[in-house]
């Protein structure tokens, strides 16, 4: 059976939770992506940016002192050095395609740490369209780089100020301006998540991670690890190995200051299932079902909810969802920067910590990992975490 | 499926016979405190109100402007529950029988369990439920629930949708179409769409259903224009903004409420 359904949910999970007023919105682009998915004419031009532009295919590199350390074989996927610095921009190259298609003018869209929103400017000055990027006031604090990133490519950054003012926020600050300029506006959202297609939409754009890998590879994986917020370079990567039964795959919530101290961003791990942004998927929530701050130290995972479809295979049991805290995540971080010579994002750096948390099960196992941005902006939150503790 | 006549359609029945425009207001349990919006409810009534809808708060409140989302951070720290709601509404019936519409976003209702709630929402006299981010294609999770308790679940209409979601709607719709006026989130506004009208036709054309207006309308003169064609008038932010001006003096905020209501009452006559 293939996922979601025609009413864009993932068993109990998805589905469309939005107000009257977008839901023309959302049959139009539904109408249009499921025409255009599979027209070559739109397929190639996709691929034609990804590479020349992008710089596609991302190398899947073998981490031989890492690989040595754990005595496993480790492999990074890095999209690192994809253009913009993380896996973002083939999400947003592909919605930019469509909105440009469709005849939309204006793209809106939320950032948490800012490289969907950096992802999203840069398509915006590619295809000549109007941008403007929403982000909570404590991520423009810790992202200030992204920020004068955006605005040097042209984008309007509005600071969100409301509830914990962080991704979550900026999210419902795009959506009531979606729901205000519906008629001339894309919504580009960022993750895997949201109201159908969405998910849909981000992962089929995002699965070229899992696909290049399979072209890369001389001998398949035994484990295939990816840290999780909404979860998209984690479906990425996974989606297209999927069908290999054989092939383990586990997705690294942030575990923040740890699980019990009810400070995190673990969905999976640590929430229940719930309606937030348009879809139903596990969620932090509190009794009254009103939800719950996320803490993260790294922005990216900074978010209470989860994309559907990663809901869907944790109850299944497909994939295995686990935490790591901030403290193990700037280990990781620490440890590829020494090993590697690679300077990963904080949010790429919970997938890598993953590593110590199964180091007896990986002796001697092919390892890939997905190395979803590079971790620059991070200096100073790396520099501030280590100068408090 | 039981057809049973509530409370609802009875008041419609009733003012489409005497040709008059119901006036429905909007205020937040809980906003700012639990005793004070019980004390604004009643006044309400008590000025004018043909039906009352109360807002249950929620954290994320995508579908609102800034002055509800402001009401609903002020009722949030008051703690206000899904018991202390059903409290409220329980000794309102005490002192009144106007229809009482239940307003919030899907997962309060979700997380409280959509079958408890339908049978606790009936029994305490909730008249019509309208979850704001649950448009038909997601709504038969509750629905079947309301449906047993003869609560009418509310659906919303708004300026883009075209003649399909009007069907679909309308198919669903029981007690009547919530017209939402502008294209965007709640809040006052001083000018709203000439479309209203004939959007309002279209609606009727489909089925014979009352429409009540809500979102933006904030003064006496847009009112006086709307009744020649709309069956209610939902007015929430004008009301919440006397709120968020008179924190510091309750006594203020009753008065301001009570004249305003009385003057929305009055141009409705």
């Amino acid at each position: 059976m293939k996922y979601p359904d025609n009413k864009g949910h993932y068993g109990e999970y998805g589905g469309r939770y939005i107000s009257e007023t977008l839901m023309p919105a959302i049959l139009e682009l539904e109408e249009f992506y499921k025409k255009i998915k599979n027209n070559k004419e739109f397929k190639d031009e996709f691929k034609g940016y990804l590479k020349n532009y992008a710089g596609r295919p991302t190398p899947l590199y073998f981490a031989s002192r890492l690989s040595e350390l754990y005595s496993s074989d480790i492999y990074l996927k890095r999209e690192d050095l994809n253009h913009t610095g993380s896996h973002k921009l083939n999400n947003t190259l592909g919605q930019a395609l469509l909105a440009v298609k469709m005849g939309k003018k204006r793209i809106i869209a939320e950032t948490g740490a800012g490289q969907h929103g950096v992802a999203t400017a840069t398509v915006c000055a590619l295809f000549g369209l109007e941008c403007e990027v929403f982000m909570g006031t404590k991520d423009i604090e810790r992202q200030k780089q992204n920020v004068l990133r955006m605005e040097v490519l042209g984008a309007k950054v509005t600071p969100v100020d409301a509830g914990s003012s962080t991704l979550k926020d900026a999210m419902n600050e795009a959506i009531r301006d979606w729901i205000t300029n519906v008629r001339t506006t894309y919504y580009m959202i960022g993750t895997a998540a949201g109201p159908h297609p969405y998910p849909e939409i981000v992962r089929d754009f995002q699965s070229v991670i899992g696909k290049e890998v399979l072209k890369q590879i001389d001998k398949f994986p035994d484990i295939l690890i990816a840290c999780i917020g909404g979860g998209s370079n984690a479906i990425g990567l996974f989606h297209p190995f999927l069908k290999y039964k054989e092939v383990k795959m586990y997705g690294v919530e942030a575990g923040g200051l740890g699980l019990e101290t009810g400070k995190h961003a673990a969905s999976i791990s640590g929430g229940k299932p719930g309606v937030l942004h348009g879809n139903k998927t596990y969620l932090l929530q509190d009794e009254d079902g009103r939800i719950k701050e996320a803490h993260s130290i790294a922005a990216g995972l900074d978010y209470p909810g989860v994309g559907p479809e990663h809901s869907f295979f944790a109850d299944k049991k497909r994939i295995i969802y686990d935490t790591v805290t901030d403290k193990e995540a700037i280990n990781a971080f620490k440890l590829l920067c020494k090993l590697e010579g690679i300077i990963p994002a904080i949010e790429s750096s919970h997938a890598v910590a993953y590593l110590e948390k199964i180091k007896d099960e990986i002796k001697g196992k092919t390892i890939i990992i997905n190395l979803s941005g590079r971790g620059d902006k991070d200096i100073d939150t790396i520099a501030n975490y280590l100068s408090q503790s | 499926m039981k057809i049973n006549v509530n409370k609802i359609d009875n008041l419609f029945i009733n003012y489409k016979k005497s040709e008059k425009t119901a006036f429905i207001p909007f205020i937040s349990i809980g906003d700012p405190d639990i005793k004070t919006s019980f004390e604004i409810a009643k006044v309400l009534i008590s000025n004018g109100a043909d039906m009352i809808e109360l807002g249950y708060p929620f954290s994320d409140p995508m579908a609102d402007g800034k002055v509800i989302q402001k009401s609903y951070e002020r009722a949030l720290k008051n703690r206000v529950s899904m018991a202390d709601a059903f409290n409220f509404i329980e000794r309102l019936r005490e002192i009144s029988e106007i229809p009482v519409i239940f307003f919030t976003y899907y997962n309060p209702i979700f997380a409280y369990n959509p079958s408890k709630f339908a049978e606790k929402a009936s029994a305490v006299g909730i008249d019509g439920v309208l979850v704001v981010d649950l448009p038909p294609e997601e709504s038969d999770e509750l629905k079947k629930f309301t449906d047993e308790e003869n609560l009418d679940q509310i659906f919303l209409l708004a300026p883009t949708s075209d003649i399909s979601r009007i069907k679909l709607v309308a198919s669903y719709a029981k007690g009547f179409v919530y017209y939402v006026s502008v294209t965007g989130v709640t809040g006052a506004r001083k000018s709203l769409p000439a479309e209203m009208r004939s959007k309002v036709n279209e609606i009727k054309k489909i089925k014979d259903i009352p429409v009540g207006i809500g979102f933006g309308i904030s003064n006496p003169e847009q009112v006086k224009e709307i009744k020649n064609y709309a069956d209610a008038i939902i007015i929430g932010s004008k009301i919440i903004q006397f709120i968020e001006d008179n924190l510091n003096d309750k006594k203020n905020i009753i008065k301001n409420i009570a004249e305003f209501s009385y003057s929305i009452k009055s141009s409705l006559m």
